[in-house]
């Protein structure tokens, strides 16, 4: 990407979350705000974390691998068990990246 | 407002690492985390750069991520509309998840509530400037780890810790669920249409269970 490019990327986000942030704040009045629309962003941070989560996961180099063979899908589930018991998270990223290292390196011995 | 500030180093750091990965310089990355404020939208911006996306889909991207931020809005505009426009727009530049979360007990609390916005700014201008630092050492020290260490995977497990909390009812368990099916199905798709797909999917089942489980409710 060119160093244009992603100036104007910067620029554009940037600009997204401002004026998402000051949407109701300066612009529009909350009651026209429909009951509708607020239950349906409920689901915005579950879908878009799962959305992004999952080909972290099960596609490491561009290919799905759902299979025991796959370090980073292993160690994304240690993570999850982690944070399902310690809601911190330290907690996650240190358990998973010790997950991550452990089966890369004896994945690494076993091949 | 301890514990939430420590609970950002960690993730401005990783942000900070995810830019500098992405191939962007330190000063872009900096520039990045300064005027856009939001950690999700940092992180999405920067794995949609680092595959080198179009300039609209990274913020197409970033812009659906964010959506959450309008729920915040209209949920404290009230509580701001008394305030002249120039404390409106700064308040909005500095309204994080945490932010708003202290703010919304704060104002919700009984007692005089003409000088509340002064405890946002307070709380909203010091995790600014911990997550800004936090986000730099990331750069500086990103450009220094071997790429063998695999520290992108931080990335994703820091997108889990935020993931797991936000999972609290079956209609989010089923949004998330689609979510993570549709991403995966729709991988092929170009410019990474996959993540507007599955967000939109995901919103739409969660919606659909949770207005049925209403509707037996009633």
């Amino acid at each position: 990407m060119s160093a244009l490019s992603t100036w104007l990327a910067i620029a554009g986000v940037s600009i997204s979350t401002f004026a998402l942030r000051a949407s109701f704040i300066l612009f529009v009045d909350p009651h026209r705000f429909p009951h509708w629309f607020r239950q349906a962003l409920k689901f915005v941070p579950p879908a878009v974390l799962a959305a992004i989560v999952a080909p972290g996961l099960a596609i490491p180099d561009g290919r799905l691998d759902l299979s025991l063979a796959n370090p980073r899908l292993l160690a994304g589930l240690v993570a999850i068990a982690v944070t399902l018991r310690v809601r911190n998270p330290f907690a996650a990223i240190a358990a998973g990246m010790a997950a991550l290292w452990a089966l890369q390196w004896a994945i690494g011995r076993l091949g | 407002m301890l514990p939430v500030l420590l609970g950002t180093v960690p993730f401005g750091f990783v942000a900070g690492v995810a830019a500098v990965a992405a191939g962007m310089t330190a000063v872009q990355g900096i520039a990045l985390s300064v005027l856009s404020f939001s950690g999700i939208a940092q992180l999405v911006a920067s794995q949609l750069i680092a595959v080198h996306s179009p300039v609209v889909v990274t913020v197409a991207a970033a812009f659906v991520v964010s959506l959450r931020l309008l729920m915040y809005s209209a949920a404290i505009a009230p509580q701001l509309a008394h305030l002249d426009r120039r404390w409106r727009a700064g308040l909005s530049f500095l309204m994080t998840d945490q932010s708003f979360l202290s703010a919304a007990q704060r104002f919700g609390a009984p007692g005089d509530a003409s000088n509340r916005h002064w405890h946002f700014l307070g709380s909203a201008s010091t995790l600014y400037v911990t997550w800004q630092a936090a986000v730099a050492i990331g750069v500086v020290a990103g450009a220094r780890i071997p790429a063998e260490w695999s520290l992108d995977f931080a990335v994703v497990l820091t997108f889990i810790a935020l993931l797991v909390p936000a999972v609290r009812t079956r209609a989010d368990l089923a949004a998330a669920i689609v979510a993570a099916a549709i991403a995966l199905a729709a991988a092929g798709l170009p410019y990474r249409l996959a993540l507007v797909a599955a967000t939109i999917g995901g919103i739409a089942v969660g919606f659909a269970i949770e207005a049925a489980r209403r509707g037996k409710a009633r």
